[in-house]
C-alpha cells in the first residue's frame, strides 16, 4: 500500500498549497518518490485534479481576501468588525457540545457550534449580550466587549433539572426546528435512545432511528435501514467520521454501536451539505463521547445479550486540576456462550458463539488552537465449533482540530476502516486432507481536511477527501483428498477523491441559504483485470466475458467524475414557522452486492468498474416547520415532501452467482429508481410526557430492463404507510415509562400464479413473470419499558444504578417478515391412474422473526 | 434459508447455530392465501439416461399453484427425440396419462456419450424443441460409512455415507447426484445436489480433484443410515444449462427466511419455434449415469474422523 500513502501526502500538500500558499503540514517535507500518477500534469487523473484545483484556488483567494489566516489578527480588529469564538463544553464532563445556540440579542442573529463544539461570530464593533443555550442545559448570558479586539470565549454549560429527571427529546436548539437551516435532519439524543424500549433490553442506535419518519427496514432482524427509498448500502454510516461497512451484530439483530460510548446521533436524509459525499441516500453521523475530563467514571450494565463496561478518565491534569485531555474505553460482549458452556458436551464442546465490540477514544488539547482526537472501534461476531465463521469491522480515526484564527477552523481526519470475514470448514484442521477456507473484505484509508471559515453573515466550508480502497472480493483455499488449490478473486483497487465548497449565507433575518458544490473523482485502478462482456444478450440473462485486459499497478482502468450541486433555503414566515426547500445530487462509487431480502455478513462490497457505473441520486425536498405551545417550543411540527431519482442502481439476473465469481459483472443489471413521499412529524419536547408521532406516506419503485416485463415495480422494502409513536413518561423521581408503537404496510413479495411438477418437485411459476406482485400482511408492534432508579443510601453516594424492564412485541403478534411458498415436508399419497403415488403438498408460509413477546431486564450502574 | 451452494456445507449449520439464540422466537406457520391463477402452459419433465429400460417424458399443463401437485396431463402430443445422426426415437403415450414412453428393442440402450439430442414436441398446433448433450461421467470408486451422530443434540449414532469419485480432468464437467435409500429416492427439496468439477458453483478450480468433502457426504438423509440399509448413489453428467437450471430450482423451492433471494421463474430450455406463441416450462436433459449400490455393513465402516 506504500504508493497510496504517498498519494495522501501529495494530496495534502496540494490542498495546503491551494489554501494557504504554503504547506501547513511539516511532515510532508520527507523526501519520498512521487508516484507516477502525480508526476505528469498530462496524466488524466492529474489533469482533472488540476482543474478542480484551479477552482479551489479561485475560491480560496476569495476566502483569503475576506478572512485571514494571519495569527496576529487575533488581537487586531479588521474592517470595523471583530470576532468572538471559542469552544462550548459540558460542565459535568468536559464533553464538547454540538449544536449549541449562540444568540446575539442586539443583532437578532446567531450561530450554532460545530461537531467539535466550536463557534465563531463576526460582528460590527460594539458591546453585545450573548445567550448560550442548549436544550437540557442552563442558559448562560455573557456581555462581551468587541469594541477593540477579537475575543476568545470558552464556555461551560451546566445541565439543568438534574433532580427533576426531566427528559428532553428536542433537537439541540430550542427553536431549531424552525430556525435551523437544516431540513430532513433528525437528531436523537442518546438519553432518548436509552429510554426507548429496546429488543432484549439492548439499547440500539439503528433500531431507534427506524422510528423516525422516512426511515424503514425490509423487516425486523434485517441489517441496516432504508432511508427515503434508498438501499441499505446507500447510507454513509460514520463513527467519528470513519465509515462502518456492516453496522450489525448477529445478522442484523443488534447494531455495532455501544450506547454507552455514543454522544450524538444525527441522520441526514436530504439537503445534504457539500461536506458529505460517497453515498446517495443518507448520512448517519455517530459521534463518540470524548471521555470525562473532570473525573474518573465507570459505568456499565448487564443485559440479556450483552454485558457492558465503560471507563472514562481525565488525562494530563495540571496543577490546577485542569485536564488537557481525556479518554473513554467501552466494551461489550455477549455472554450466552459462557452461560451455555456447562451444557455443551460432545460435539458441541468447544462451540464458540459470541460477539463483542470495543470502542475507545482519547483527546488531547495541545493548546488553545490545537486539539487531537484518536478513536478506534473493533467489533467481531464469532460463530463456530470445528467450522468457523466470523466477521467484523475495525475503524481508527485520527483527527486534528486546528484554529487558524478566530475565523478559520480546520478539522483534518485520517482514517482507516476495515470490514472482513472468514469462513473455514474446519478450524482445527482435524482433517488436513479436506477443508475449505474463505476470506473476503474491504479496507480503506482516507484523509479529509475540512475547513470552516466564519465570516459576517457567511459560514464557508471547504475541503476535500481522498479515499484509497482495497477490495478483497474473496480468496478461497480448498483441499480435497489432500490436494490443495487456492482460487478466488484478485484484489481490486480504487481511489476516490473529492473537493468541495459550501456556504451558509444569512441573506436577511428571514431568508437563509446554504449552497455548495462537490466534485468527486473516482479512479478504478490496477493492478487488475478488466473484462468486456457480451452486449447481444437479452436482458436478465448472464453475459459472458468476451475479452480481458490486464492493467499494471496504479494504471487507471476507468475514471468517473461527478459534479454534485447542493442547495437549501429557509424562509422564516414568522417567529414560529418557516418554509424550507432543498436540492442535492450525490454520487456513490462502491456497491454492496446482495440480492437477498436481508443483506448477510457475506455480502461483498464491489467498486465501480468499466462495467458498473456509479450510482447517482437527485433529491428535491420541501417542508413546512412550526413550533407550538405555551413556551413557544413545547411542540415541534413538520411536514416534508420529497422526490428522488436514482440512476445506475445495481440489480441482479435471476440466479445470479454473486460469491467468488470472477465474472460477477456479467450477472449484474443496471436499473433506475424513483422514490417519493410525505413525512409528517409532531414532537413534544417538554413536560412529564414527551415523545413523537410520525407518519410517512411513501412509494419506492425500480425499473430494470428484463425484470417485471420492463415495467416499474415496487422495491422489496416499499411501504405505503408507516406510523411510529414514541412516548416517554416520567412518573416521579424513581419511575419512568416508555412505549413505542409501530405500524407499516406489508412489504411486497413475488407470489406464484401457477405451478408444475418436475422430477417430483413442485415448482412455483409466475405466468406473468412479474416481480413483487403481492403484499404481505401489515406489520404492527407495541413495545413497553419501565426504568426504576435505585435509591441512594446517602445523598453523597457515588454509586448510581437503575433497572430497565422491557417487553418487545407486547401483544405477541406474529408479524410477517415474508410470505413464501414451498412444498410441505411430508407428501400425500393419492391414487393416480390406478397407481398409489406420493405427491407434494403446496403451502404458503408466513415467516416471523419475533413471533412472540420478548421480555427482558437490564441493570445499569455508574460511579 | 437460501441454499448457498458455494459454501453450502457449513454455513447453513453455522447460521443455524447462530440463530439458535433467537431461534426460539422466530416461527414459520402455514397460512391461507388466495392466489390468482395465470394462463396454463405446457410443462415438460424429460430426463433421459443411458440406463437400460424404457425412457419417459412427462407432459403436463401448469395449474394454479395449490393444485399443481396433480396437474392435468397434456394429451395428444407428438414427441420425438433425435440424435445428431438423425436416429429418431418416438415417445408414445399409450395409456393416455401424459407419460410419453420410448421402449427399447431387446439389447438396445438409449444414448451415446458425446452425442447431442434434440427433443421435438408438437402440441396444440405449436412446435417446441429442446437440445441436450450426453457428456461423460466418472465412475464412483467407493461408498463407505462412518459412525456419527445425526446431529450434536442426539445421543444415538448412525452411519454417515461418503462416496469417492474423481472429477474428469482437463474439462469442465457438471454433475447431478442422486441417492436412493432402500430403493426410495431421497426427494426432499434439500436433496437437489449438483456439482461443478466435483465442487460447488463459482470460480473454484477443482478440475481433476476428488469430489470435495461436503459433496462426498451430501448423500445422507437427516437421520443418516442404519446398519443393513441399502444405499445407491448415482452421478449423472449434465450440461451447463442443466446445472444452472438445478441451482435455480433448488434456490426457488428452498427460498424462505431472512436471506431469501427474489423469487423468479426457474429457467427452461424448451423453446416454442413460434416466438410469439405460448411458452413452455420445464426441462429436457440427457445424462450418462454411473452408480454404486451397497449395503451398510461392518466391512464398509471406516473410523470416525473425530
Amino acid at each position: 500500500m506504500m504508493p497510496f500513502r504517498l498519494e495522501f501526502w501529495r494530496f495534502i500538500t496540494f490542498l495546503s498549497y491551494v489554501i494557504g500558499g504554503k504547506p501547513t503540514f511539516a511532515v510532508i517535507k520527507q523526501k519520498q518518490p512521487i508516484p507516477a500518477v502525480f508526476q505528469s500534469s498530462n496524466h488524466p487523473i492529474m489533469k482533472q485534479f488540476l482543474q478542480i484545483g484551479l477552482l479551489m484556488l479561485l475560491v480560496s483567494s476569495f476566502v483569503l481576501a475576506q478572512g485571514t489566516t494571519d495569527p496576529a489578527s487575533a488581537t487586531r480588529r479588521t474592517n470595523g468588525q471583530a470576532t468572538v469564538s471559542g469552544y462550548i463544553k459540558d460542565a459535568a464532563n468536559g464533553e464538547g457540545l454540538i449544536g449549541v445556540s449562540v444568540f446575539v440579542k442586539e443583532a437578532g442573529t446567531g450561530i450554532t457550534t460545530n461537531s467539535y463544539g466550536f463557534y465563531s461570530l463576526t460582528l460590527p464593533l460594539g458591546t453585545y449580550n450573548l445567550v448560550y443555550s442548549y436544550v437540557g442545559f442552563s442558559k448562560q448570558n455573557r456581555t462581551i466587549d468587541l469594541t477593540s479586539q477579537n475575543v476568545r470565549l470558552d464556555i461551560e454549560l451546566k445541565e439543568e433539572g438534574r433532580d427533576l429527571q426531566e427528559v428532553t427529546v428536542s433537537t439541540k436548539r430550542e427553536d431549531d426546528n424552525v430556525k435551523s437551516m437544516a431540513m430532513s435532519v433528525n437528531t436523537v439524543e442518546m438519553k432518548t435512545i436509552q429510554k426507548i424500549p429496546a429488543l432484549l433490553g439492548e439499547v440500539d442506535v439503528i433500531r431507534s432511528i427506524q422510528l423516525l419518519p422516512g426511515v424503514s427496514t425490509v423487516g425486523e432482524g434485517a441489517t441496516g435501514f432504508n432511508v427515503r427509498g434508498g438501499n441499505v448500502d446507500q447510507n454513509l454510516v460514520l463513527l467519528d467520521e470513519a465509515p462502518v461497512y456492516n453496522s450489525s451484530h448477529l445478522f442484523g439483530f443488534f447494531s455495532v454501536f455501544n450506547p454507552d460510548a455514543v454522544k450524538d446521533v444525527k441522520l441526514v436524509k436530504g439537503g445534504i451539505p457539500a461536506v458529505y459525499g460517497g453515498r446517495i441516500s443518507s448520512i448517519l453521523d455517530v459521534r463518540m463521547k470524548e471521555g470525562n475530563s473532570k473525573k474518573t467514571t465507570v459505568s456499565g450494565g448487564i443485559g440479556l445479550i450483552f454485558s457492558r463496561l465503560t471507563l472514562e478518565q481525565p488525562l494530563f491534569k495540571d496543577k490546577n486540576g485542569q485536564a488537557r485531555g481525556s479518554f473513554i474505553i467501552a466494551g461489550r460482549r455477549s455472554y450466552a456462550d459462557i452461560l451455555a458452556k456447562p451444557f455443551l458436551t460432545g460435539d458441541l464442546k468447544g462451540s464458540r458463539f459470541f460477539f463483542y465490540d470495543l470502542t475507545a477514544k482519547a483527546n488531547y488539547r495541545i493548546n488553545a488552537k490545537n486539539t487531537i482526537y484518536l478513536s478506534g472501534y473493533l467489533g467481531r461476531d464469532v460463530f463456530g465449533a470445528d467450522f468457523g465463521f466470523n466477521w467484523g469491522n475495525t475503524t481508527t480515526s485520527l483527527r486534528w482540530n486546528h484554529v487558524f484564527s478566530d475565523k478559520l477552523f480546520l478539522n483534518t481526519t485520517a482514517f482507516y476502516s476495515n470490514y472482513d470475514y472468514l469462513l473455514d470448514s474446519d478450524l482445527k484442521r482435524k482433517n488436513t486432507k479436506d477443508f475449505f477456507n474463505w476470506k473476503s473484505g474491504i479496507v480503506n484509508y482516507s484523509i479529509k481536511p475540512d475547513f470552516t471559515l466564519f465570516l459576517k453573515n457567511n459560514t464557508l466550508t471547504f475541503g476535500g477527501q481522498a479515499i484509497v480502497y482495497d477490495f478483497q472480493p474473496g480468496l478461497a483455499t480448498a483441499a480435497s483428498g489432500g490436494e490443495v488449490r487456492t482460487f478466488g478473486l484478485e484484489n481490486k483497487y480504487a481511489l476516490e477523491s473529492a473537493l468541495y465548497i459550501g456556504n451558509e449565507q444569512v441573506v436577511s433575518r428571514k431568508l437563509q441559504l446554504q449552497y455548495g458544490l462537490r466534485y468527486s473523482l473516482y479512479n478504478y485502478i490496477g493492478p487488475g483485470e478488466a473484462y468486456e462482456f457480451q452486449t447481444d444478450v437479452p436482458p436478465n440473462q448472464r453475459r459472458f466475458p468476451v475479452s480481458t485486459t490486464t492493467y499494471k499497478r496504479n494504471e487507471p482502468i476507468k475514471t468517473y467524475g461527478n459534479w454534485e450541486p447542493r442547495f437549501s433555503a429557509k424562509y422564516e414566515l414568522n417567529e414560529v414557522s418557516s418554509l424550507k426547500m432543498s436540492y442535492n445530487r450525490l454520487a456513490q462509487y462502491i456497491h454492496l452486492v446482495s440480492n437477498t431480502t436481508a443483506s448477510t455478513p457475506l455480502d461483498v462490497w464491489t467498486p465501480s468498474t468499466n462495467n458498473i457505473k456509479p450510482q447517482i441520486a437527485d433529491q428535491i425536498a420541501g417542508g413546512y416547520f412550526r413550533n407550538l405551545g405555551k413556551t413557544g417550543t413545547e411542540y415541534e411540527v413538520s411536514v416534508e415532501l420529497y422526490y428522488k431519482w436514482l440512476q445506475n442502481q445495481v440489480d441482479y439476473i435471476d440466479g445470479a452467482d454473486l460469491l467468488l465469481n470472477k465474472y460477477l459483472e456479467g450477472d449484474l443489471l443496471n436499473g433506475k429508481g424513483r422514490a417519493y413521499g410525505a413525512e409528517f412529524f409532531v414532537k413534544k419536547n417538554r413536560g412529564d410526557l414527551t415523545g413523537w408521532v410520525s407518519y410517512t406516506l411513501a412509494k419506492t419503485e425500480r425499473f430494470v430492463d428484463g425484470i417485471n416485463n420492463n415495467r416499474w415495480f415496487p422495491t422489496r422494502f416499499d411501504k405505503r404507510h408507516t406510523v411510529n409513536i414514541v412516548a416517554l413518561y416520567d412518573l416521579n423521581k424513581r419511575w419512568s415509562f416508555s412505549g413505542t408503537f409501530a405500524f407499516a404496510t406489508g412489504t411486497p413479495g413475488t407470489f406464484p400464479t401457477n405451478g408444475y411438477l418436475f422430477q417430483g418437485y413442485l415448482v412455483p411459476h409466475n405466468a406473468e413473470n412479474s416481480r413483487n406482485n403481492y403484499r404481505i400482511p401489515p406489520y404492527h408492534r407495541l413495545d413497553l419499558a419501565a426504568t426504576l432508579q435505585n435509591r441512594k443510601k446517602k445523598p453523597t453516594q457515588k454509586w448510581e444504578s437503575n433497572w430497565v424492564f422491557s417487553v418487545y412485541n407486547s401483544y405477541a403478534r406474529r408479524n410477517p417478515f415474508s410470505v413464501y411458498f414451498r412444498q410441505a415436508e411430508d407428501k400425500r399419497t393419492v391414487t393416480l391412474n390406478g397407481e398409489q403415488v406420493q405427491i407434494p403438498v403446496a403451502e404458503a408460509v408466513r415467516y416471523s422473526v419475533f413471533a412472540t413477546l420478548i421480555p427482558s431486564a437490564t441493570y445499569n450502574f455508574k460511579f | 434459508m437460501k441454499n448457498n451452494q458455494i459454501f453450502g456445507f457449513s454455513v447453513i449449520h453455522v447460521i443455524l447455530l447462530g440463530l439458535l439464540l433467537l431461534g426460539m422466537t422466530s416461527c414459520e406457520d402455514p397460512i391461507d392465501i388466495n392466489l390468482q391463477t395465470g394462463p396454463s402452459q405446457l410443462a415438460i419433465d424429460g430426463w433421459l439416461t443411458n440406463q437400460p429400460g424404457p425412457q419417459t417424458i412427462k407432459l403436463t399443463r401448469t395449474a394454479g399453484y395449490f393444485d399443481a401437485a396433480q396437474p392435468p396431463a397434456a394429451l395428444g402430443a407428438t414427441v420425438i427425440v433425435a440424435d445428431e445422426d438423425s436416429v429418431i426415437h418416438e415417445f408414445v403415450d399409450s395409456k393416455g396419462t401424459g407419460n410419453y414412453v420410448w421402449t427399447p428393442k431387446p439389447g438396445e440402450v438409449f444414448g451415446k456419450i458425446g452425442k447431442r439430442y434434440l427433443l421435438g414436441i408438437r402440441y396444440e398446433g405449436q412446435e417446441y424443441y429442446a437440445i441436450s448433450q450426453m457428456n461423460p461421467v466418472p465412475t464412483i470408486d467407493s461408498l463407505v460409512f462412518r459412525e456419527e451422530k445425526p446431529n450434536p443434540l442426539e445421543k444415538r449414532t448412525a452411519f454417515e455415507g461418503e462416496f469417492y469419485a474423481r472429477d474428469l480432468p482437463n474439462r469442465t464437467d457438471y454433475y447431478w447426484i442422486r441417492t436412493y435409500r432402500n430403493g426410495k429416492k431421497l426427494d426432499g427439496t434439500e436433496n437437489i445436489l449438483v456439482s461443478y468439477d466435483g465442487s460447488f458453483n463459482g470460480s473454484a478450480n477443482t478440475d481433476g480433484l476428488l469430489f470435495i468433502q461436503p459433496i462426498r457426504t451430501s448423500i445422507n438423509p437427516d437421520s443418516l443410515y442404519n446398519m443393513n440399509d441399502s444405499v445407491k448413489v448415482e452421478v449423472l453428467s449434465i450440461t451447463p444449462d442443466a446445472f444452472y437450471f438445478f441451482l435455480q430450482l433448488s434456490t426457488q423451492i428452498n427460498n424462505g427466511g431472512l436471506f431469501a433471494s427474489p423469487p423468479a421463474n426457474v429457467p427452461t430450455n424448451v423453446i416454442n419455434r413460434n416466438a410469439s406463441g405460448p411458452k413452455a416450462v420445464g426441462f429436457f436433459g440427457v445424462s450418462a449415469v454411473s452408480s454404486k449400490a451397497v449395503k451398510v455393513e461392518p466391512a464398509l465402516i471406516r473410523p470416525s474422523e473425530d
